[in-house]
Formats: C-alpha cells, sequence, structure tokens
C-alpha cells in the first residue's frame, strides 16, 4: 500500500520536475564550447593577468612554460577547489570534521569492546605487501594535486583504505589514535592560519600569496599542493578514526 | 541523455526513501539520490568534443576546448557532503538496532501518543 | 575594523583546536561565542571578496544591514543560551562552536553554492545535538528529511547555473543577466521551486516539517532553546536573503510560498491547541511562527518578518529554557500536572508570563508590535484575506497561551480559593543568576513593547531589503 502511493507520488512529481526542467535547459543536447561569460568559462579564459576584464589581453597557459600564472596550477579542477572556491572547501572539510566528531561522540563508549570479523590467510599476506603500496600512492595522488586528476579527498580516503585493509586483515590490530586526532586539529589550524596570513599579506582571506612559479613543477602554484597537503591529512586521519570507531562493537551482557 | 538518466535516479532515489521502512535501506535511497544529483551537475558542464581540463604535456595550452571545471569542483565538494550525512546516518542506524534491536522502522513504536 | 569573515573563522578555527585540547574545551568554547559578541560590533561593513578574486570568479560575503540584524540575534542569543544552559553542554563543545561558524556562513553569504555548504554544516550540527534527545529514530528521521532538502536545493541551484553561468545571487537577478539570457516566467518557476522546497524542511514549513514533532519535542534545556530561536533565526535570515535577491522574478512562486506559510500557520496554531505537553505546545507555535515569517518574507515586507524573528527567538529561548527546568526539576512537561508551579517561583513564572503573552501578542508587550506591523503592512498592500486567516488564528494562539498561564500560576480547582497547599510541592528550579538573566531579557521584551519606537528605529536600521547591484561593485 505504502509502496504504491509512494510510487504515484514520485511518478506524478518526476513528470512535472523532468517537464519543468526539459524547458529550462535542453536535457539531450550539449554545447558546443563553455559560454565565455559563466564563470566556469572564465577559469579557463582567465589566463595570466587578472586585472583587467578584457579578455584579448590574456595570453594563453602553456604547459611547462608560463611563469606566475594567477594559480599556476596544471589541473584546473584544482585551482577552482583550492583557489577560487577555498571557501566552500574549507566549509566541505567542516562537514566531514563534523561527521567524524558525531561519530566518535556517539560510539565512542566506555563498555567493553569486541573486534568484528575473522580473515584468511590470503587477506593476512597480501595485507602486508598492500598497505605500503596504498600508502605511497595515496600520499602521491595528494602531494601531486596540482599535476594530476585527484587531490587532497582521493589521497585522504586512499590512506584511510590502507589502515582499513590492516584492520581487516588482523583482528587483534588497534590504533592509537592519540596521534591521528592530533594532526587532524593541526590541519584544520593551520588551514584557517594560511587564510589569516593571506589576509595580512595580501588584504583577502585565502588569498594565494605565495609565488606561483611555472606551471608544471612539483613546487609551484603557490599555497595549493600546501592546502592539498593539509587536507590529505586531515581527511586520511578523519576517516581512519571513523573506522576504528565503527570497527569496534560495545558488548552488553 | 545522461541528465535524463540522473534525473531518473534522483527519481528512483526519492522513491526508496519513502517506500521502504528498513533504515539501512533508507540510507541507500539517500545514497542514490546524491548519486544522480552529481552525475546531472558533471553532465551540466559537458561540451561537445571537450578535454579533461588538466594541463598537460599532451594538452599543453589553454586555448583548447575544455570542460567546464567549476561544475567538477562543485561535485568533488556535494560528494563529500555526501559521505559525512552516509556516516552519520549509519552511526544513527546502528543505535537505532542497540536501542529496539531491529532495523525495522514499523517495529518501533513512535513514542508520540498524544 | 575586522574583516566579517572572522565571524566564521574564528569559531571553525576554535573548533579545531579544541581536538587538541580536549579538556579545556568547554572553555574554548566560551572564549569563542564571547569573541564573536564583541567582534560583531567591530566589523567592517560591505562586502568582502574571498581570495581576492572578484564575482563570478570567487565567492562574496556581505554585511549590510540586513545580516547584521541576523549576526546580532543568532550570536548574542548562542551567548545567552550558553550562560544559562552551561552545565547542559557536556561533551558537544566542539558541534556548537561549528554550528555558530555555520549559522554565521548561511546568514553573510551570497552565494548559492556557499550558502549550501554551510546550510549542510548546521544541519549535521543539528542532527548530532538532536541525539541528545535518546531517540535516533527521531534524529534519523532529521537526517533523512534534510538531506533530501539538501539535495533538492543543490539541484536547484545547479539548474540556476546552467541557465546563467554563475552561482551568485546578485548576478543571477540583475538586470544585465537579465537582458543576456532569455528568462520567461516559466523557465525560472522549476530552480525557484527547488530552492524554496529545500529550504523549506528546514524552516519546518508543512509538509515538509515531519521532523519537527520528534526532534523538538526530546529537546532538553539546551538543544530546546538554540533549535527554536537561533537554528530558527538563521535559516529565515537566509530564506530572507533568497527572496530578496532571487525570488522578484518571477509572481507565481510567490503565490505558491504565501500558500505554504499559510497552511503552515494555521496547521501550526491549531496542533497547539489540542497538546497537553509543553513542549508540544512550543514546538507548534514555532512552526507556526515560521510560516507566518516565511509569508512576510516572501511578500517583500521585511520590517515585521525581521520583528517577527526577533520577539520569536526572545520569547521562545525563555519558554523552552523555562520549560527544560520544570521537566527536570518536576520530571513531568504536562501542564496539567504542573498546577501552580510559578505559585512558588515568581520571578520565573513572571519571565515566563511575559514571554507567553508576547507571543500571544497582548498590547503592551512586543509581540503586539510585531503584530500590528505585520497585519498594517498585509493591509496596506491591499489584502485582507491573509490578515482574515491571521487574526482568526490568532486568537486560537492567545487562547491556548493563557490557558496554559492559568495552569501554570493558580494552585487550585477552579473556584477554590489560591491557596499553596494545592500547589505542587516546591522545587528549586533556576540558581539566582541565571533567574535575574532570563527575567532581564523578558524586561527587555516588556519595554519593547511600551517603547516601541525605540525598538523599531533599532530594527529598522537593521532590516533593509538586501542589497543592490550598485553596493556590490562599489564594495570591492
Amino acid at each position: 500500500m505504502r509502496k504504491i502511493f509512494t510510487a504515484l507520488f514520485v511518478v506524478f512529481f518526476g513528470i512535472v520536475l523532468l517537464l519543468g526542467i526539459s524547458r529550462t535547459i535542453p536535457l539531450t543536447k550539449y554545447e558546443d564550447k563553455i559560454v565565455p561569460t559563466s564563470a566556469g568559462g572564465a577559469f579557463i579564459e582567465k589566463k595570466v593577468n587578472i586585472t583587467t576584464e578584457n579578455y584579448k589581453d590574456y595570453k594563453d597557459v602553456i604547459f611547462g612554460e608560463t611563469r606566475d600564472a594567477e594559480t599556476g596550477s596544471a589541473n584546473m579542477v584544482t585551482s577552482v577547489v583550492v583557489n577560487y572556491r577555498a571557501f566552500d572547501t574549507l566549509g566541505e572539510i567542516t562537514v566531514l570534521f563534523l561527521a567524524a566528531v558525531g561519530v566518535s561522540l556517539l560510539m565512542g563508549g566506555s563498555g567493553k569492546k569486541k573486534r568484528l570479523g575473522k580473515s584468511g590467510f590470503i587477506l593476512k599476506t597480501a595485507a602486508g605487501i598492500l598497505f605500503p603500496v596504498m600508502l605511497i600512492t595515496g600520499i602521491y595522488i595528494f602531494t601531486h594535486g596540482h599535476l594530476t586528476p585527484g587531490g587532497g579527498f582521493p589521497g585522504g580516503s586512499m590512506i584511510a583504505s590502507s589502515f582499513l585493509l590492516l584492520y581487516l586483515a588482523d583482528e587483534k590490530f588497534e590504533l592509537k589514535l592519540k596521534g591521528f586526532k592530533v594532526a587532524e586539529g593541526v590541519a584544520g589550524t593551520l588551514f584557517i592560519v594560511i587564510g589569516a596570513v593571506g589576509l595580512m599579506a595580501g588584504g583577502y582571506f585565502l588569498m594565494n600569496f605565495l609565488p606561483t612559479g611555472t606551471v608544471g613543477n612539483l613546487f609551484s602554484a603557490g599555497i595549493v599542493p600546501i592546502i592539498y597537503v593539509l587536507i590529505g591529512l586531515k581527511v586520511g586521519s578523519e576517516i581512519t578514526g571513523v573506522l576504528s570507531d565503527m570497527m569496534t562493537v560495545e558488548v552488553h551482557e | 541523455m545522461i541528465r535524463l538518466a540522473s534525473l531518473i535516479l534522483i527519481l528512483i532515489g526519492l522513491y526508496g526513501v519513502f517506500s521502504t521502512r528498513n533504515v539501512i535501506k533508507i540510507l541507500v535511497g539517500v545514497n542514490i539520490m546524491e548519486l544522480g544529483v552529481n552525475i546531472f551537475i558533471i553532465s551540466i558542464g559537458f561540451v561537445n568534443g571537450g578535454l579533461a581540463p588538466i594541463l598537460t604535456s599532451g594538452s599543453f595550452s589553454s586555448a583548447l576546448n575544455f570542460v567546464d571545471p567549476l561544475a567538477q569542483a562543485i561535485v568533488l565538494t556535494s560528494i563529500v557532503i555526501g559521505l559525512g550525512i552516509t556516516t552519520l546516518g549509519l552511526v544513527f542506524a546502528r543505535k537505532i538496532h542497540v536501542n529496539y534491536g531491529t532495523y525495522d522502522l514499523s517495529k518501533i513504536g513512535g513514542g508520540s501518543d498524544d | 575594523m575586522i574583516n566579517p569573515v572572522f565571524m566564521i573563522a574564528i569559531p571553525l578555527g576554535l573548533a579545531f583546536i579544541s581536538l587538541i585540547f580536549k579538556k579545556a574545551s568547554k572553555w574554548i568554547l566560551v572564549a569563542g561565542v564571547t569573541i564573536n559578541v564583541v567582534m560583531l560590533f567591530l566589523l567592517e561593513w560591505g562586502s568582502v571578496a574571498m581570495g581576492g578574486f572578484r564575482i563570478p570568479y570567487g565567492i562574496q560575503l556581505m554585511l549590510s544591514s540586513y545580516s547584521f540584524t541576523g549576526l546580532a540575534v543568532v550570536n548574542i542569543m548562542f551567548f545567552v543560551i550558553l550562560l544559562i544552559s552551561f552545565d547542559k553542554v557536556e561533551k558537544n563543545s566542539v558541534v556548537l562552536l561549528t554550528a555558530l561558524a555555520g549559522m554565521n556562513g548561511m546568514i553573510l553569504t551570497m552565494d548559492l553554492f556557499n550558502l549550501f555548504v554551510f546550510m549542510e554544516i548546521t544541519a549535521i550540527s543539528a542532527y548530532i545535538l538532536s541525539m541528545k534527545g535518546k531517540k535516533p529514530e527521531h534524529s534519523f528521521n532529521y537526517l533523512v528529511l534534510g538531506s533530501i532538502g539538501g539535495v533538492i536545493f543543490l539541484l536547484g541551484t545547479i539548474i540556476f547555473y546552467a541557465q546563467t553561468g554563475t552561482l551568485n545571487m546578485a548576478i543571477i537577478s540583475s538586470p544585465v543577466q537579465q537582458s543576456a539570457f532569455d528568462f520567461s516566467s516559466a523557465t525560472l518557476f522549476i530552480p525557484f521551486f527547488l530552492i524554496f522546497a529545500g529550504m523549506a524542511v528546514e524552516a519546518k514549513l508543512i509538509p515538509f516539517g515531519g521532523w519537527v514533532k520528534g526532534v523538538y519535542g526530546n529537546a532538553d534545556r539546551l538543544t530546546g532553546p538554540l533549535f527554536s530561536s537561533v537554528y530558527a533565526a538563521a535559516i529565515l535570515f537566509a530564506m530572507g536573503r533568497v527572496f530578496g535577491e532571487l525570488f522578484v522574478l518571477n509572481e507565481t512562486i510567490v503565490i505558491i510560498v504565501v500558500i505554504t506559510g499559510l497552511i503552515t500557520f494555521a496547521f501550526g496554531e491549531a496542533a497547539a491547541f489540542r497538546q497537553t505537553k509543553m513542549r508540544r505546545i512550543l514546538l507548534f507555535s514555532s512552526i507556526g511562527q515560521s510560516g507566518l515569517a516565511v509569508i512576510m518574507l516572501a511578500l517583500g515586507f521585511y520590517f515585521p518578518a525581521v520583528l517577527l524573528i526577533v520577539n520569536n527567538a526572545l520569547s521562545k529561548f525563555i519558554m523552552f529554557t523555562i520549560t527544560g527546568k520544570l521537566q527536570e526539576s518536576y520530571g513531568t512537561e504536562n501542564y496539567k500536572e504542573l498546577k501552580g508551579a510559578f505559585y512558588k517561583n515568581k520571578m520565573t513564572g513572571v519571565a515566563f508570563s511575559i514571554a507567553a503573552l508576547s507571543m500571544a501578542g497582548l498590547p503592551l508587550f512586543f509581540g503586539f508590535y510585531a503584530k500590528l506591523n505585520v497585519l498594517t503592512a498585509l493591509f496596506g498592500g491591499g489584502n485582507w484575506f491573509i490578515p482574515a486567516v491571521i487574526l482568526i488564528f490568532a486568537i486560537v494562539e492567545g487562547a491556548y497561551f493563557i490557558r496554559l498561564l492559568i495552569s501554570l500560576w493558580a494552585p487550585g480547582k477552579e473556584g477554590e480559593y489560591a491557596d499553596a497547599k494545592h500547589a505542587v510541592e516546591t522545587r528549586k528550579l533556576f540558581k539566582p543568576i541565571s533567574v535575574a538573566i532570563i527575567f532581564m531579557l523578558s524586561l527587555v521584551i516588556l519595554a519593547a513593547g511600551l517603547f516601541p519606537d525605540f525598538a523599531g528605529k533599532t530594527i529598522t536600521s537593521g532590516a533593509k531589503a538586501p542589497f543592490t547591484m550598485s553596493q556590490l561593485k562599489g564594495g570591492e
């Protein structure tokens, strides 16, 4: 009964929604070029000089050659996430931080804990080999966030997955989480401190105040790789903390 | 076509949330809705024949035809927010199980008299 | 002069720090909230760019007189609630700091996607705080409904982005944009409706507000006033911002919003009449007030709307706090079992009565001034149906509040001589200092009601419509 009502409601709502949306934006055809006045198009159009609105003054950004570009990052999505919309990223890490705090508040009981699951022989041996590989790959991903796809979030998740592998492989494995919590707090505070330094150095919160170097080098793009390293550490330690809290179960006797 | 498919995903997720009383299935429905919205956002940024918005030695100049990077940045944030909500939802589901012994919301008394 | 971003950055930074220094987290919380309240009066007005990037590339925050009023209500009420219910914070200090940062962000931002992110921060902190009521099924309900609201809001934002290419509220509604893109009434309706529906879940409107009964009904002395005055004020101010910036372009959406608000108001007041548990009465009253404020915001009458929000924030804080304390001391919230509870605690009782009578809209109180402005604005706009409905349900509201007050003050049955013997046995309620604070706030309500012009001028300088495009360009 409930399913029928829900299905009817969803179908009705869906038809209204689809009709409405199909009249505002095309549902099957795509553009051929980004509209230059859109914010997204501007990120690609804006190349070296920001003080002018005249697009003809902009020069193309060439990989490996352009120096002192506005962002300096070869990965355009990174420059959007960490530079142009860094405030949204601050909000995003706050969401994840809050979720992790909530998990540890609600699941962190004081009763006796029991770990779940037994693992087989293959997992136990493979974990020893895979763990360092996954860890290094995760670190690679977030340190090269401005050159390759990825960045702090996938990198941090990979680090957490490598710890998850250790948890699954050995049921007596316990991590000392105090170090993780300190890393998480320090990383978050440093993010805000960098923003405040930007405010003092250049007059705007989260402004890019370091030199941006040549596009394509490892040490380029100003504060972008620093922030991504901080985000990677923060996300990795948060998700590991969440996993550790969820893998243990209180024993009610 | 992808835009249509992602909107249908959102509707499927909506159906999933309201048609079942199992807590875990409701969370799966929320996840499907978020998945649909994320795919929709990415499809907004697509241009015909566009390249991935990264400068490499292959696509070395910013004068080429790239896909919209802002849409992808929005999706990045949205995925992480969805992760946070799912985590918290699972913790609440666990608490429901610890308190009532079941994942089925219809077997829990409403607690609302009056 | 301090950059307004510090209203958000300082609580957030302190929240990160208190993860390292767990033992001192309560004091960090107090320090953070105090710093915010002090900074409120030292802020630099105008628009602020994040990272130095102009719109449409960057994010803008805007401190206008409208957002200043919102910040003042949120931060000052948060501070007062913390002072009085400090013992109820337990381990939630990090969550509270982040919630404060999220709410400040909601009020200040001019960017739709930034608003989404801060709404999610605020909502997640509310989910965690609602678990203090020890009823996970209600918190779960809240979480599911809230995240569906967020998804729908995001969908609306993205449709706006697809149409106009920008996420900034001012640019979407600017005349330049209007001429560049072909906006007709039909194409604007769906994204507007989706954005409104997404925010309506948090704003407790019917039919989106199914979570309110469970969450508010189990709120304790800290979360009750926090949800009903601070969170409610934040979402209503954010809705006013969105309405003022975006909704001017379409009339159909205004009609739908007003109808939803009216149904919410009628439902809230009617449902409150039937309840005997005090928290239920207060939560349905909150739903009703929310609907009323939304009607005012949608029609563009910002001054009455802000008066309503401020009155609601002050009164609900007082009533929820006292209800929470009654629940703790007497073990019940049923007003029929609490006969004569105020007979022995007169100061507390007077404060509660002032708040309740202000909500009911009796003359001499602030609530009367607020309702008067509401009705004047509506009649002045040529409308007669909406004020008629409001007046009818205002009578209902007055009835149940007065019934509540009579039961709480009068110890005996009708016709009997009031004697201390018939009252509920005396329990100590509040420490004297808390009574003093609550009483002083109720005096604010009384004073604002007795000298309405003064109150009006203070808030008028706060409730002008959200800004214009020229202010944005010039304030860089």
